[in-house]
């Protein structure tokens, strides 16, 4: 009896009670699963939405079924596609910005902007957005970082640049970040700031 | 509609607030004690302070009838202050027998049992034994997973219901045999021993519930979550699914407390300090407004002469370029930092007229509805 360590035994892991023994994601609210599959076969048909030029059917269908279900890789799938998809900020916003974007498909997606009804649709646009800006780079190894900006690689001179920025780490899309903060403050501007707080306390994440 | 009546009372929160039944007496809790202000004229002056707790309080309630003041604070305990002849507040303690802070109790309509929810996932329902001359506890367990932030009683003080931080909003009964008689039969269920689970609601997104609370008849419940909604349910009967589940997302921020004043409206307040209405019934609820007015800033003294040269002036010493005209170190609202408590006021035919807020930055504000 002598040669066992009493106290090498984790008595948290024995009681009922602890908190260890707590399963938190009994806590989360019941979705479906999704698998990969289908979510990649989604993201085939929202890109062939967007090849076609149909980018408020695209948006439409990227909002509407969320793959709340499936795993990381699913969601860094659908998030890569949706890149693409935000080429450039709302019509409307500070010129300096959009210079660099053609500017029909300003017009088109702001269009859409104005489209989308449903506190539920626009909850879900915020939730991709804040998953664009903590998506750093394409490989999920860095994941949200601390800021949007965190996995990129910030050059010395990238200080006006982010128009300039290359593309490479955004999967194809030009503009990253101040595309989203674009996008992000007209949202905030349509719906408040209700939405934000329920894509923080929401746990089915995108 | 009269300007809302504002006392300022200190610089600090208040966690909860109760007013007396003639709502001369009004027990603020401030850090580790309770005190105790009068009414005089119109304002509140500091009569007594109720020590003994050692740490946060986090809540206070007055029962109406018997003027008994519960408070329960984070050292996990509650004590019932009993006033005597002389002015003196006797402090019972009464032993909830929780391991984590309790976080807030309420008494129940007919001041034999209150509830004290806590951080131990029990809610503790506790009733005064005679033969022992004191208060006792009974645990309610099952099946609450996290923190139970708020408790509301059924007018049949029968049934409780607790919003937790597990994104639920339940409905239980707390009947104790020898003190309740047995309550009629409802929309919630018939025979209802201790810990029957009457109702467990959840919304969409699973937000922590910050506060709950019944309808004045008792056949609906409100209750407010993180995430910026409020969500309505009215049943239909025990093991039955509900007549109607309603959830109006706000686009304000999230509400910590709210209140029915009708059956067919609600105040609600939260961290965007201030207070809004909601109106509707089973077919449906929507956000009607605020009860603030809308006024451009009176307090404010005249514009100065809007000179080039004050412009560069406030731009070189402020740091902003509006000169006189932009005072933003106020809020447009009455409260100037997030509301914790609303509670009824004055009440007038089943209606409530008049409703306290209580709040993070030191002020009771009581307004009109």
């Amino acid at each position: 009896m002598a040669d066992f360590n009493w106290r090498t035994i984790n008595i948290d892991a024995l009681d009922p009670e602890s908190a260890y023994n707590f399963d938190l994601s009994t806590l989360t609210p019941t979705v479906q699963p999704t698998s990969t599959q289908d979510v990649q076969t989604l993201n085939g048909q929202i890109r062939q939405l967007l090849r076609g030029g149909n980018a408020e059917g695209a948006l439409r269908g990227g909002l509407e079924n969320v793959p709340y279900g499936a795993d990381e890789q699913g969601k860094v799938d659908r998030i890569c596609l949706y890149l693409p998809a935000f080429p450039g900020p709302p019509h409307d916003v500070d010129n300096r910005m959009s210079q660099s974007n053609p500017p029909n498909r300003d017009v088109a997606l702001t269009a859409t902007h104005i489209q989308i009804r449903g506190s539920e649709l626009c909850d879900t646009l915020m939730k991709y957005l804040y998953k664009g800006m903590g998506q750093g780079s394409n490989t999920a190894a860095h994941p949200s970082g601390n800021t949007g900006a965190g996995g990129r690689n910030l050059t010395p001179q990238a200080t006006g640049g982010f128009t300039q920025a290359s593309g490479r780490n955004f999967g194809g899309g030009e503009g990253g970040m101040s595309v989203f903060l674009s996008w992000h403050e007209k949202l905030v501007e349509m719906v408040g700031p209700g939405s934000i707080v329920r894509v923080m306390s929401d746990r089915r994440t995108v | 509609m009269p300007a809302p009546e504002v006392h300022h009372l200190f610089h600090a929160p208040i966690a909860d607030h109760s007013f007396s039944a003639d709502r001369s007496t009004l027990a603020v809790a401030r850090d580790n004690n309770v005190e105790l202000y009068h009414r005089s004229g119109n304002a509140f002056k500091l009569q007594d302070e109720l020590r003994g707790h050692d740490k946060t309080i986090t809540g206070v309630d007055i029962a109406p009838r018997s003027g008994r003041i519960v408070t329960c604070s984070q050292d996990r305990n509650a004590y019932v202050w009993e006033p005597s002849h002389n002015g003196e507040w006797k402090p019972t303690l009464v032993l909830l027998r929780i391991n984590r802070a309790a976080t807030g109790v309420r008494w129940c309509p007919n001041e034999t049992k209150f509830a004290v929810g806590s951080g131990a996932r029990i809610i503790a329902v506790c009733y005064f034994e005679e033969e022992n001359d004191w208060w006792v506890s009974k645990h309610i367990k099952k099946p609450i997973r996290s923190t139970v932030t708020s408790v509301a009683w059924h007018p049949n003080s029968v049934l409780l219901a607790a919003g937790s931080t597990d994104g639920h909003a339940r409905v239980f009964s707390s009947f104790v045999k020898g003190i309740d008689e047995r309550p009629e039969p409802s929309v919630w269920g018939e025979r209802l021993p201790f810990n029957t689970v009457c109702g467990e609601y959840l919304n969409p997104t699973a937000g922590w519930v910050h506060d709950v609370a019944f309808s004045p008849s008792g056949d609906a419940l409100a209750f407010c979550s993180h995430d910026s909604s409020v969500t309505i349910v009215y049943p239909s009967g025990l093991e039955q699914p509900p007549q109607a589940v309603i959830s109006i997302a706000t686009q304000l921020l999230p509400f910590a407390s709210l209140l029915w004043s009708s059956e067919t409206e609600l105040v609600a307040a939260g961290y965007d300090c201030g207070v809004y209405r909601l109106s509707g019934d089973a077919n449906g609820w929507q956000l009607t407004g605020s009860l603030e007015e809308k006024k451009e800033r009176p307090s404010m003294p005249e514009q100065r002469e809007e000179s080039a040269l004050n412009m560069f002036r406030s731009m070189d010493l402020k740091g902003r370029s509006g000169g006189a005209a932009m005072d933003d170190t106020k809020l447009k609202t009455v409260h100037q930092n997030s509301i914790n408590t609303v509670r009824s006021f004055q009440e007038s035919g089943g209606q409530i007229r008049k409703i306290s807020t209580g709040g993070v930055d030191g002020r009771v504000v009581v307004w009109d509805v």
